[in-house]
């Protein structure tokens, strides 16, 4: 596992990373709730938006890597290119993990009203992987780690607006609200509504369903490009 | 006058500079077009929320725009292209003050074009157009003036970067775009006096409702932060510029 250790302390060196993956989630927890809408305190609501800016920055590693020649030197040592994605992969799973369980517990002590704080886990966790793996295969359309980056905050803004995570979805005239649904922030949405006022579990583990087939979807663009 | 001549490259190269452009009038354009569509005809306390809204979007994206100027200072006198500035027969530090003036003036004319489209399109009210043209040209230039001070006062670009993220991200929170503010006195303060964004919208709000007292002095405001970074930009600008 050399390099998911060497992924992870990559991370951590970088202090401004630090940074935000210790002070957002922190902040996130102490944001206030609102009567109406959203249906979570604030900084549940837009933790989604958080998870994606966290998995962008954390992913952009492997775009340093193409760009520093490392991935073509890879193929001259005795690890696959299978092992070399997995391992930064599960790096980056196990910090957003870490982050996920920090906002619900910390949540939880804070005295946020969660509703159902596992299941709101489980739907964090997911949407997580699916951040990760969207922001995979974003980045195989760039070589610049910091285009790549800035053109995605300008997506993150929009993909949030129109999956309902900044507005509810209802608001949104008829066609938006169809095209909405292609945008796996609407499912991260639609689960926490779910959270609050569902009551069929087979609603939330369709919701998570479509979130993890979009995962999956990605992982396979983002693992075709191998040297670039 | 030669300086004044590079005016002209500089102008090229910010054309060329597409990633900015879809930042800095892109997005505001489709999140402008979106909110437009999906608050017609509500209202919040007599005041439109199309109008609200859509004149916080267009000056919150003025905060950023400082950092075309502090891209363009920072690759032209931190990097090693540095030398071959200073080997050009110009005043060095006037060329520094034309680059920030054109990343003005580019925010500005980005700024303006938003205001007509969003006018003419959506049916905004803005008020004065020149007034809010006038009130968008104090947020670029203030936000020009502190992205060059935070680009001195740090050894490290990203750093200055990641800091000029959070006084645009912060003066939004600040002034309760994304949520509520809780009142307290600080935070109040804060908002009344020293926030940008809250002080460039009680400025057009103030002018629209015809209260130009209050328009001024919140205009006043924004030029006295100008004149106060201005000073601490240049005395931080003459000890780190080449």
């Amino acid at each position: 596992m050399t390099i998911f250790t060497f992924a992870l302390k990559r991370i951590f060196r970088d202090k401004s990373n630090l940074a935000s993956l210790t002070l957002f989630p922190i902040a996130a927890i102490f944001l206030p709730a609102n009567d109406n809408w959203p249906l979570l305190p604030y900084g549940y609501q837009f933790f989604g938006v958080l998870i994606l800016f966290v998995a962008i920055r954390l992913t952009g590693l492997l775009i340093d890597d193409r760009q520093k020649g490392v991935v073509k030197r890879l193929a001259a040592a005795p690890v696959t290119h299978f092992q070399y994605l997995f391992q930064n992969l599960l790096a980056f799973s196990v910090i957003v993990i870490a982050q996920c369980i920090l906002v619900i517990a910390g949540g939880v002590m804070y005295g946020n009203e969660l509703y159902e704080p596992l299941w709101l886990l489980v739907l964090f966790l997911v949407f997580s992987f699916t951040a990760i793996a969207f922001t995979l295969a974003w980045n195989t359309l760039y070589r610049n780690k910091e285009t790549s980056f800035l053109i995605f905050m300008a997506v993150i803004m929009i993909i949030a607006m129109l999956g309902g995570l900044i507005l509810p979805v209802d608001m949104l005239p008829d066609t938006l609200e169809k095209i909405a649904v292609i945008f796996p922030t609407y499912w991260l949405a639609e689960g926490i509504e779910w959270v609050v006022l569902g009551e069929n579990i087979g609603d939330f583990l369709l919701i998570n369903g479509v979130l993890l087939l979009y995962a999956l979807l990605f992982l396979i663009i983002g693992s075709i490009r191998r040297i670039g | 006058m030669r300086e004044l001549y590079t005016i002209r490259f500089t102008a090229l190269r910010l054309s060329r500079e597409w990633i900015v452009l879809l930042l800095l009038f892109g997005v505001p354009i489709v999140l402008v077009t979106l909110f437009s569509v999906i608050l017609a005809d509500i209202e919040y306390m007599g005041v439109s929320a199309v109008d609200e809204t859509n004149v916080l979007m267009v000056l919150a994206f003025q905060l950023f725009g400082g950092t075309v100027a502090m891209n363009y200072i920072y690759l032209d006198f931190f990097t090693e292209r540095r030398y071959r500035i200073q080997s050009l027969p110009i005043n060095t530090s006037l060329y520094g003050f034309t680059l920030m003036l054109l990343g003005t003036l580019y925010s500005i004319l980005l700024g303006a074009i938003l205001v007509g489209y969003s006018t003419l399109v959506w049916d905004v009210n803005w008020g004065n157009i020149p007034w809010s043209i006038f009130i968008i040209t104090l947020m670029a230039l203030l936000s020009s003036i502190i992205c060059l001070l935070l680009t001195f006062s740090v050894k490290k670009f990203s750093i200055a970067e990641r800091l000029s993220e959070v006084y645009g991200i912060g003066a939004i929170l600040l002034a309760g775009l994304f949520f509520p503010m809780p009142d307290n006195a600080v935070i109040n303060w804060v908002n009344e006096y020293v926030n940008p964004i809250a002080l460039a919208y009680e400025a057009v709000d103030a002018y629209r409702n015809a209260n130009v007292e209050d328009a001024w002095m919140n205009a006043g405001l924004l030029g006295g932060l100008i004149v106060i970074t201005f000073v601490i930009m240049l005395l931080l600008g003459r000890r780190r510029m080449p």
